[in-house]
């Protein structure tokens, strides 16, 4: 018989570890969490009789406070307390800089250590090149548009003079329209990820993954 | 006690070389070694144990390897190295020479 909170109580307390082992390299983080798993395996195995829940909190309490594994983790693997990044000047820069200066921005984007690999890629490409790129888009379609449109007028001896444009049709101009809208507020949507990613970072360096 | 301190430090820098000779006849795993050191009062947090067996795989004085048991999970074995013999030697020696210094100075003290 499994204990109603065997579960419950054994992930809080391989979460605690996690959270006290923040600091420690990833590695050996893992391979610490991964031990006291299958000590807690191995513990559980061996109780005769009816797992309670007050068995299982009896193994955890004999692996000790997370806290206290963590700091002899920190001793005896000479880990020194690393302080925690604070995004500062070089963060609110890139996140400014991205949409207006793109080769900057995202030099800075992928110097600071305030975003993780996958943020650092969505501000990169989302879009490349910021606004400057955007209006070269916007311009080169514009080009291509304005060849396809030709207006031919004809006036007839006083006649009110006819004109017929040959130009896309509406549903393109309103596709287009709504391309247009979407690329353009797409820069100011990434800078605003990368905003909130940067706090939500900040708070998640002591809870990773 | 003012040897509270030192005591926990002269277990704690022993620990890992009573680690060592645990494992000197035949690979243990780490509940195994946990039941012998909790027996002799060496180890009274188990979980610090395996801060201490990461160091010395990191160290190269042991090395490990996973084995299925037939009666729980798989089991994570840990064996001596050649350099792990060495060091467990080393101590070994030291460790005779330092406790008859200590017992001798303790004795005399006792006699006068």
């Amino acid at each position: 018989m499994t204990a109603p909170h065997a579960e419950q109580l054994i992930a809080g307390y391989l979460a605690r570890l996690a959270d006290a082992g923040a600091e420690l390299p990833r590695e050996q983080r893992n391979e610490l969490i991964e031990d006291m798993r299958s000590h807690i395996a191995e513990a559980r195995s061996r109780e005769s009789g009816d797992e309670t829940d007050a068995s299982v909190l009896n193994i955890l309490d004999r692996l000790g406070e997370p806290g206290v594994v963590v700091a002899e983790a920190r001793d005896r693997l000479g880990v020194q307390a690393i302080p925690a990044y604070r995004p500062g000047i070089l963060e609110i820069a890139a996140v400014v800089l991205l949409p207006l200066i793109w080769p900057i921005g995202v030099i800075l984007l992928w110097i600071s250590p305030a975003w993780k690999t996958r943020d650092k890629l969505i501000g990169t490409l989302l879009p490349p090149g910021g606004y400057p790129a955007l209006f070269w888009l916007g311009a080169a379609v514009a080009v291509t548009n304005g060849e396809g449109v030709g207006c031919s007028g004809v006036g007839v001896n006083g006649q009110p003079i006819q004109f017929s444009c040959s130009g896309p049709p509406a549903w393109q101009m309103a596709l287009g329209t709504v391309v247009a809208i979407v690329l353009l507020i797409l820069p100011l949507v990434t800078a605003g990820y990368l905003a909130v990613r940067l706090r939500w970072g900040r708070q998640g360096a002591a809870r990773p993954a | 006690m003012p040897t509270d301190g030192l005591v926990s430090q002269m277990r704690r820098g022993a620990l890992e070389y009573c680690v060592l000779a645990l494992m000197r006849d035949t690979p243990r795993y780490a509940f195994d070694l946990i039941d012998a050191l909790g027996k002799t009062g060496m180890l009274t947090t188990e979980g610090t144990l395996y801060p201490l067996l990461s160091r010395l795989r990191r160290d190269g004085l042991v090395k490990t390897e996973w084995r299925e048991s037939t009666d729980g999970p798989p089991r994570r074995y840990y064996e001596l190295t050649a350099e792990g013999r060495r060091a467990l030697n080393a101590f070994r020696t030291e460790w005779t020479a330092f406790r008859a210094a200590v017992d001798g100075i303790l004795q005399e003290a006792k006699k006068s």
